[in-house]
Formats: C-alpha cells, sequence, structure tokens
C-alpha cells in the first residue's frame, strides 16, 4: 500500500523531501533576515541617493553627492581611526578572553556554567551606570585616589578620567563576554584525548599550544573576532564617555547625521560605507584564514 | 627512582600552572566586577544625584521598596529580553545548522546580511526598523520591540552556532539515522544536545545584548512600553539618583543568589549534556 | 516519550512568546478607545507627578508617560513616523523650523489655552511660529558660565577669557554644534546663527582653542566635574548649574558681557496625535499660573517661561544662584534659529574640530 502509494508520488515527494531540511532551517532565518534586515537596508539604499532640503528633512531627488561627499580626507580619516580602535580592541579582548574561555571550560561542566553567568551578570545591569561608576570612581575626590593618597603612594590626586588608556580598558569591559562566549563553546567542545596525544608525543605545552589548541579552536577565534570587531567598528558610546566626548568615530559621525545635523541622506549613505567595509573586511578575512574549509569542516 | 622524580616535578609545575591560572581568572573577573562594586557601594549614599559619596542611607532601597516605578520598567526589560531571547535562540540556532550544512541560492546573501544589524550604528537600525513598521502599519509597542531585538541578537547566536557546529562530527548524525531514527528525532536527541554549550553561549548573549539596549528600543517603543534602560538614560538628563544604583544591586543579588539556588537545575541539565558528549568521545 | 514532552516544552515556550507579544500588541492599540488619557514623550523627572495627579483628579484624563534621551531623538521620532503614538512629545525649539516645514505637527487649537496669556511676551508668537500655532514653552535652559572661586586661575567675563592657554584641562562644557558654535560667534562679534562660511570658519579656528582648554563634553552630566573638583570652570546649562550650587560650594556665575544662549524645551502635538482634545486640556492646565508654580516647586529647578507662575515663587527659587543671574545678562540673549544649508558647513568644522583632538 504504502509502496504503491510512494511510487505514484515519487518525483514529488523526492523534491519536497530534498528540500525539506534547507527550507525548515534555513527558510525562518532568511525570511527574518529580508523582512527586518534588508527591507530596512533598502530604505537606507533608498535615502542615500536623496538629499537634504533646507530645514533638514528629505527632498526626494535623485543624487549621488552623498557618496561623493564622503571621499575626503576629512572622513576617510575618521574612518581609518575606527577601523584601528576596533582592530586594537579585538586584539586585546582575544588576549585576555582566551584564556579566561579556555580556564573555565576547562572546569567541570557544571562549574563552568556558573562561571560563565558570572562573567555575564556584571552585563545585564545598564551599561550606562557603569560607565558612571567608573567615571566615579576615578573623580579627584573618588576611591581610586582617596585609596592611593591614604597609602601614601601619591601626594596629590591622580588625573585618571579621560585618558586613552581608560578608553581601553573601558572597551575591553564592554566587549569582553563578546570574546569569551564564542571562544568558550569553541574550547569546550576541544577533545582532551588530542592535547595528551601531542604531549606524549614529545610536544612541550607551547608546541601543543600554537600546533595544536589554536588550530582546534579557530571556528571559536574567528567568532570572538567577527563578534568583537563588527560592533566595535559602529560603537561610539565608550569612547565618548570615557574619552570626555572628544572623539570623532564612524558612528558618531553617522549618529551626527541622522539627530544633530539632520542630513539623513549624508548618514544613510556613510551606514552604507560602513557595511560595503565591514563585507570586504570579512571577505578578505575568509579569504586569508580560509574560513570556508573550516566552516563546511 | 628517576621516574618518581620527574612525576614529582609534572606534578608540582602543573599545581603552579594551576595556581597561576587560579590568579588570572580572579584578576580578569575583579576587573569586569569593579564597577558593579562602585555601583553597589554608591547605592547606599546619601546623595541625590549621586556625585560624591556623602555618607550612609538606605534611603533608595526603602524608596525602591514602597514608591518606585522603576521595578515596573524592570519588568519590561525582562519580558521583551526573555522573549528576544528564546526567538533569537530558535531561529539562530536552527538557521546556523542550515546554514553550515546546505547550500543553496540565497545562502550567501543571508550570511552576509547578518553582519548589517552588528556593523550599523544603533541610530540607523532604529529609524529604518521604525520605518518599517510604519509601513506596515504595525502598532509600536512591545512586540515591536521584541522584533527589533531579536533582529539584533539573531546574528549573535548564529556566529557562534556556527563555531560550534563547525567540525562537529556528522557521522554520529548519520548512525542515528541509520538506526531507524528520523530527523526529527536525531535532531532532538543527538544534535541538539551537542550543541548546549553553544546555545548557552547565544543565550547568554542575546539577553545581555537585549537588556542593555536603549537607542532601538527608544525609536520602535510605544507609549506603553519603557523599558529600564530608556528610563535610566532620560533621568541622566535631570540627575541620575542613587535609586538606579538600588535596583541594580538588588538585581545583581538576586542573580548571584539564583546561581547558588539553580545549583541543582543547572547540573542536571548539564549533566544531561555532559553525558551526551561523553558518549560521543 | 521523553521526545514528546521536550516538544511540548518547546511549542509552550514559543506559544509563551507568541501570547507575550499579542498581548504587547493588543494592549498599546486597545487602551486608547476610552479617550480619557494623554500620552507624553518627555524627559524623565521633568515634571511634578503631584501636579499630574491633580490634573487626572480634576479632568479624568489618565497621563502615560514615555521617556526620551535626547530631544533629537524626539524630533527624529517624529519624522520618521513615529509621532503619532503620543499626544505630546518635546523637542526644543531649535528643531521647530524643520518640523513645521515639513508638516509633522498639528495646529494647536488656542480657543483652548487661554492661559497662554500667563507666558512672558517673549515666549509668544516667536519667530518659527508667527501665529503661536505649533508650539507651547515649558521650561528653558540658559547657557552660562559658572566656576569655582577657589581654584579657577581667571577671571572670566567674556566667553574669550575661556580661551586662557591658563584654564587647559580645566573647562567641563556641554556640546553639540548648536551649542558651542553659537558662543564661539559670539564672541567673535559675528550673529549667533551666522550662516556665513568665513565666519563659520572663524568660529572653527575659536573653538579649535577652547577644545583644548576642556576635559570634558557632555550635555547632561558634565557638572559632576565641576563638583568633585576635576573641573574649575563650566559651560552648563542652567539645569546642571542649579544641581552644581546644590552640591557644591564655593561657585559662582560668571558675569558676562557676551549674549548668552536661551533653548526653550517646547511642547507640540505631532501629526495624526489620537487625544489632541485632551493634549490641550493638559497644556492649558500646566500653564495654569498656580499649578506651575506647584509644579516647580516640587524639585525642579528650571527657569521658566510663566512669568505669572513665577511670579507666585518662593524666595528659595527666585533667589537661587542659578536662577537668579543677572537681569543684564538674562535680557541679553539669543535663541537657536535654523541656519539651513549652512548646517552642512558647521557639520564639516564639526567633525573636524573632533577628530583632530585626542590624536
Amino acid at each position: 500500500m504504502s509502496e504503491n502509494n510512494a511510487m505514484t508520488l515519487a518525483p514529488k515527494k523526492s523534491f519536497l523531501k530534498r528540500n525539506l531540511p534547507v527550507v525548515s532551517t534555513a527558510g525562518p532565518i532568511s525570511i527574518w533576515m529580508i523582512i527586518f534586515v534588508m527591507l530596512p537596508l533598502l530604505y537606507i539604499l533608498f535615502i542615500s541617493f536623496m538629499s537634504r532640503d533646507v530645514y533638514g528633512n528629505i527632498e526626494y531627488t535623485f543624487t549621488t553627492d552623498n557618496y561623493k561627499e564622503m571621499i575626503q580626507p576629512l572622513y576617510l580619516k575618521v574612518i581609518w581611526k575606527s577601523l584601528k580602535l576596533a582592530f586594537l580592541t579585538t586584539v586585546i579582548c582575544l588576549v585576555v578572553g582566551y584564556p579566561l574561555a579556555y580556564y573555565i571550560a576547562s572546569k567541570p561542566s557544571k562549574l563552568a556554567a556558573k562561571l560563565l553567568m558570572l562573567v555575564m551578570i556584571p552585563y545585564w545591569t545598564s551599561s550606562l551606570v557603569r560607565l558612571f561608576s567608573i567615571n566615579q570612581l576615578g573623580m579627584p575626590n573618588g576611591f581610586l585616589n582617596l585609596l592611593l593618597l591614604k597609602l601614601g603612594i601619591v601626594s596629590e590626586p591622580v588625573d585618571f578620567l579621560f585618558s586613552d588608556g581608560i578608553v581601553i580598558m573601558g572597551l575591553l569591559t564592554a566587549m569582553l563576554p563578546f570574546s569569551v562566549l564564542p571562544l568558550y563553546s569553541s574550547i569546550e567542545k576541544l577533545d582532551k584525548s588530542l592535547l595528551e596525544a601531542s604531549k606524549d608525543l614529545g610536544a612541550n605545552p607551547a608546541k601543543t599550544f600554537i600546533k595544536v589548541t589554536i588550530p582546534l579552536t579557530m571556528p571559536g577565534i574567528v567568532g570572538c573576532v567577527l563578534l568583537v570587531f563588527i560592533p566595535s567598528l559602529g560603537m561610539y558610546y565608550v569612547p565618548e564617555m570615557l574619552g570626555g566626548g572628544k572623539v570623532m568615530l564612524i558612528g558618531t559621525l553617522i549618529k551626527n547625521q541622522f539627530l544633530m545635523t539632520k542630513n539623513w541622506p549624508f548618514g544613510a549613505s556613510l551606514a552604507i560605507l560602513l557595511i560595503l567595509i565591514t563585507l570586504a573586511m570579512m571577505w578578505i578575512y575568509t579569504r586569508v584564514g580560509k574560513l570556508d574549509e573550516l566552516e563546511v569542516g | 627512582m628517576a621516574g618518581e622524580k620527574r612525576l614529582s616535578k609534572r606534578l608540582r609545575k602543573k599545581r603552579l600552572w594551576g595556581r597561576v591560572s587560579n590568579v588570572y581568572a580572579f584578576l580578569v573577573y575583579l576587573f569586569i566586577y569593579v564597577p558593579i562594586i562602585v555601583m553597589v557601594i554608591y547605592s547606599f549614599n546619601d546623595q541625590k544625584n549621586n556625585y560624591y559619596w556623602n555618607g550612609f542611607t538606605t534611603e533608595w532601597y526603602e524608596k525602591l521598596f514602597t514608591n518606585s516605578d522603576l521595578v515596573g520598567y524592570l519588568g519590561i526589560s525582562l519580558i521583551v529580553a526573555v522573549a528576544a531571547t528564546i526567538i533569537s535562540v530558535i531561529i539562530g540556532t536552527i538557521g546556523a545548522l542550515g546554514l553550515v550544512r546546505f547550500e543553496f541560492k540565497l545562502k550567501s546573501v543571508i550570511s552576509n546580511s547578518l553582519y548589517i544589524p552588528i556593523v550599523v550604528p544603533e541610530v540607523v537600525l532604529g529609524i529604518s526598523l521604525l520605518m518599517l513598521f510604519e509601513i506596515a502599519n504595525f502598532p509600536l509597542g512591545m512586540t515591536t520591540m521584541i522584533l527589533s531585538h531579536a533582529t539584533f541578537c539573531i546574528p549573535f547566536v548564529v556566529i557562534i552556532m556556527r563555531g560550534r557546529i563547525a567540525g562537529m562530527d556528522l557521522s554520529i548524525e548519520e548512525a542515528s539515522m541509520d538506526l531507524g531514527a528520523n530527523r526529527l528525532i536525531t535532531f532532538f536527541r543527538v544534535t541538539l544536545p551537542l550543541l548546549i554549550p553553544g546555545i548557552m553561549s547565544g543565550a547568554f548573549m542575546s539577553f545581555t545584548l537585549s537588556i542593555d539596549d536603549v537607542i532601538i528600543s527608544n525609536f520602535v517603543a510605544g507609549p506603553y512600553a519603557t523599558t529600564l534602560p530608556v528610563k535610566i538614560l532620560s533621568m541622566v538628563k535631570t540627575g541620575l539618583s542613587p535609586e538606579v544604583n538600588a535596583l541594580t544591586t538588588l538585581m545583581v543579588l538576586v542573580l548571584l543568589v539564583g546561581i547558588l539556588i539553580n545549583n541543582a537545575v543547572q547540573a542536571l541539565l548539564k549533566k544531561r549534556a555532559l553525558t551526551n558528549i561523553k558518549s560521543y568521545f | 516519550m521523553k521526545m514528546r514532552k521536550k516538544f511540548l516544552a518547546l511549542a509552550l515556550s514559543g506559544l509563551m512568546v507568541f501570547s507575550l507579544a499579542a498581548c504587547g500588541g493588543g494592549g498599546d492599540s486597545g487602551d486608547s478607545k476610552d479617550a480619557g488619557e494623554v500620552n507624553v514623550y518627555m524627559w524623565s523627572d521633568y515634571m511634578s507627578q503631584k501636579m499630574v495627579d491633580k490634573f487626572t483628579e480634576e479632568t479624568g484624563i489618565k497621563v502615560n508617560f514615555s521617556y526620551m534621551s535626547t530631544s533629537e531623538e524626539a524630533t527624529a521620532k517624529i519624522t520618521s513616523g513615529g509621532g503619532e503614538q503620543y499626544d505630546l512629545v518635546m523637542p526644543c525649539d531649535a528643531d521647530m523650523t524643520g518640523l513645521i516645514k515639513g508638516g509633522y505637527l498639528e495646529e494647536i487649537n488656542l480657543e483652548n489655552i487661554p492661559n497662554l496669556k500667563n507666558l512672558g511676551d517673549a515666549y509668544k508668537n516667536r519667530e518659527f511660529d508667527p501665529e503661536n500655532k505649533y508650539a507651547i514653552p515649558y521650561f528653558m535652559n540658559y547657557v552660562y558660565v559658572i566656576y569655582n572661586e577657589k581654584t579657577c586661575p581667571v577671571e572670566i567675563d567674556e566667553y574669550k577669557d575661556l580661551l586662557d592657554p591658563k584654564l587647559k584641562g580645566q573647562i567641563a562644557s556641554v556640546t553639540g554644534i548648536r551649542n558651542l558654535f553659537p558662543v564661539a560667534l559670539v564672541s567673535l562679534g559675528y550673529d549667533p546663527n551666522s550662516t556665513n562660511d568665513k565666519e563659520i570658519k572663524e568660529a572653527y579656528e575659536w573653538l579649535q582653542k577652547y577644545v583644548a582648554n576642556v576635559t570634558l563634553f557632555d550635555s547632561d552630566s558634565a557638572e559632576k566635574l565641576i563638583i568633585n573638583g576635576g573641573a574649575s570652570v563650566g559651560l552648563f546649562f542652567d539645569g546642571q548649574a542649579s544641581r552644581a550650587f546644590d552640591a557644591a560650594e564655593n561657585l559662582k556665575v560668571a558675569e558676562l558681557k557676551d549674549a548668552i544662549q536661551l533653548g526653550v524645551d517646547e511642547f507640540v502635538i505631532p501629526k495624526g496625535a489620537k487625544n489632541k482634545e485632551n493634549a490641550e486640556k493638559f497644556l492649558n492646565f500646566i500653564l495654569d499660573a498656580q499649578n506651575m508654580a506647584d509644579n516647580m516647586q516640587d524639585d525642579h529647578l528650571y527657569s521658566c517661561p510663566n512669568e505669572a507662575a513665577v511670579a507666585l515663587m518662593p524666595d528659595s527659587y527666585k533667589k537661587h544662584p542659578a536662577i537668579d543671574i543677572p537681569t543684564k545678562m538674562k535680557e541679553n540673549y539669543f535663541l537657536q534659529l535654523d541656519i539651513g544649508d549652512a548646517a552642512k558647513t558647521y557639520d564639516k568644522y564639526w567633525t573636524m574640530l573632533m577628530s583632530e583632538e585626542n590624536q
């Protein structure tokens, strides 16, 4: 009976059967991204070819001026600076986050879950209040200075506020979970027996780490780089709050176009540029890092 | 003799290594908890706008329990964050499987579009999502907020899950299917348990992103849906009161206590995941 | 069996999300059916809850507040179509021309607002809104200089004094193109709303020196620095100044010869607002002299355009150092007016200014 049925419906059924896994897995996310990312992006792309009228509203006449406008040293400098800062943040987060993720993953899973929770809890509080606390701590009459004065390490208050060092520390605190989480989920599945094997074969720990551990956890490192670098590129909030409001990053520039200057078309074209830069970086990154192989692996 | 010596040397080295890594981990934890500690101290500060330490008071906690609208805003934040997390973990995990395992026409478009919500400044995403809802004539409120939050959480989940799925041995799934389990059963009994650590990471990440979002919430929220971060940012203009610190302190406290209490549940879940992984090796 | 349980759990959580979502959506559209409410989008803690309760008691109209984080964001929300969700929104006066010309606002029916008479003459029928059809001022803020008598190394009676190299790293300041460029333009003797390229460039050069002296730019909470001794001079909104005076000693308002900026927080009714009449009732209520006076006494130390209400205020308000600035200064003010296409020029110089610093 059933065989008969299968026979008659064979072509149709096999087509569905062949496609069911793809549709049921990739389908929802595709629909979601098309509706909530691609459609809004089309709107941004559309207004990037419009212009600003005298009162700051959008004038619906086609122009490519916005794209010509942004190719000048001033804006390229801003983009370069954002790239540098994002790169620096990524490197620091990787260097600080990898050992921590490794540490957590090396614990029994019960403990690891708790340790991971402990990393995340601070980030469930308002980032604004956290940044305010960092400011409070560094004030001339803040706890840090009080402590240093009491201990006699310094004779007068040190100026801790608004230095590059503080900004970098702030970025590290802000982005750390973005590096620890992907690293953890990848290190966790690391096959410990391979490390033992490497050791037994006479490799020293450093060699084992470089030749075995790093390649095996590469997907996590890739995830960490993506999740730290990309958001850092568009971020401006932390550098602004901790840098004394004197920074101009691509994120600030775009925000200013939309809110302060009300030049939405120019802001939109800058956003498109930012997206193109990101996609280009990803393209280079996947080529150099041969990520395709990794992901298919 | 010599072997024993070498062994003890190895052991000592191992113990030293363990101690160093404990110290390192402690320092990193201290580093991320310093702002929290300061926040807790200042929640007892007897000063209206929390400018400097002015003496001890529990006034803000009393106010929090008697006369405060902050708790309500926290409730809305939690509902939005939990809903957005559930949606993005489900869609992100399944989507990551699809994106890693299968080839289809739109694949490169979809995987590249994942980077867009991550990199674009929140103002741009906020305004363009608002435009979308306006054009679709969709009433602004909690729903729009949840949809928007899920939109910027999904890519994070997918990227984490891709790292987890990459290099995962397909043979065990094939074995399961060879033994007669269908795809669905294989997914729930074999694939899913293997993915648990990644799902946990993705869920943490989504929740973290959602609970702290201000700008996108600001654009897509309606009159009845103010989240805690939105309220806090607005309060800065007129002076941020230690009441906010008090609420945050309680939140952290509840979470820390929660970890201890929920131990049993956690252990159970993890054990199951672990045994599954163990049997895999 | 186990499998089914898991599936059930999943389905349940999915269902929960959807019912939650539906709840959220339903609540939004459903509640506005009974006309007894007004939705207000403004700053947090910027209006006395007591006054709002009194309004609800008298009229039966419920007031729902939503909070904005910057007035620019409120403007952007109106222009991207999200305005109709609210009945009253509070942008600042500088954004009014764009909002009015773009057709984003409802006309206010002044017949419903007899208390408009309580406003000072300077705050009615202004240049951007000659018939007072669109905007009702609520509170306002002067931007002026305060300094710490003990630690400030220079005397300040004009903006130029802020450029003194002795003040390096000593200034906490408001930020934003339209708050800082006018200061430079006034100091150079130009129109604060200049649209002349050459003048804007000179202002940019003036500001280069200013930026070198500033340690913190922040329009919301820069006063914390002067309070804690991290700065000796502050260019602040008067709201920031009043908080500084309440929290620290030895502070004084600099008596400036130059004109100072006056910004006004305006109430507007966005196009498509559902409860326009209630919004007008609410506006009339808060414009009442006694109501506004009660509102201000409840811990709101801001300058107010409602002169009839100010007359009712006690000395603790009138004589507060942040409010009681010399009349000569109060009279010598300028407003942020629309600058048209020059906004792009300003923006370019602003980007230059902020990217040079911190190199």
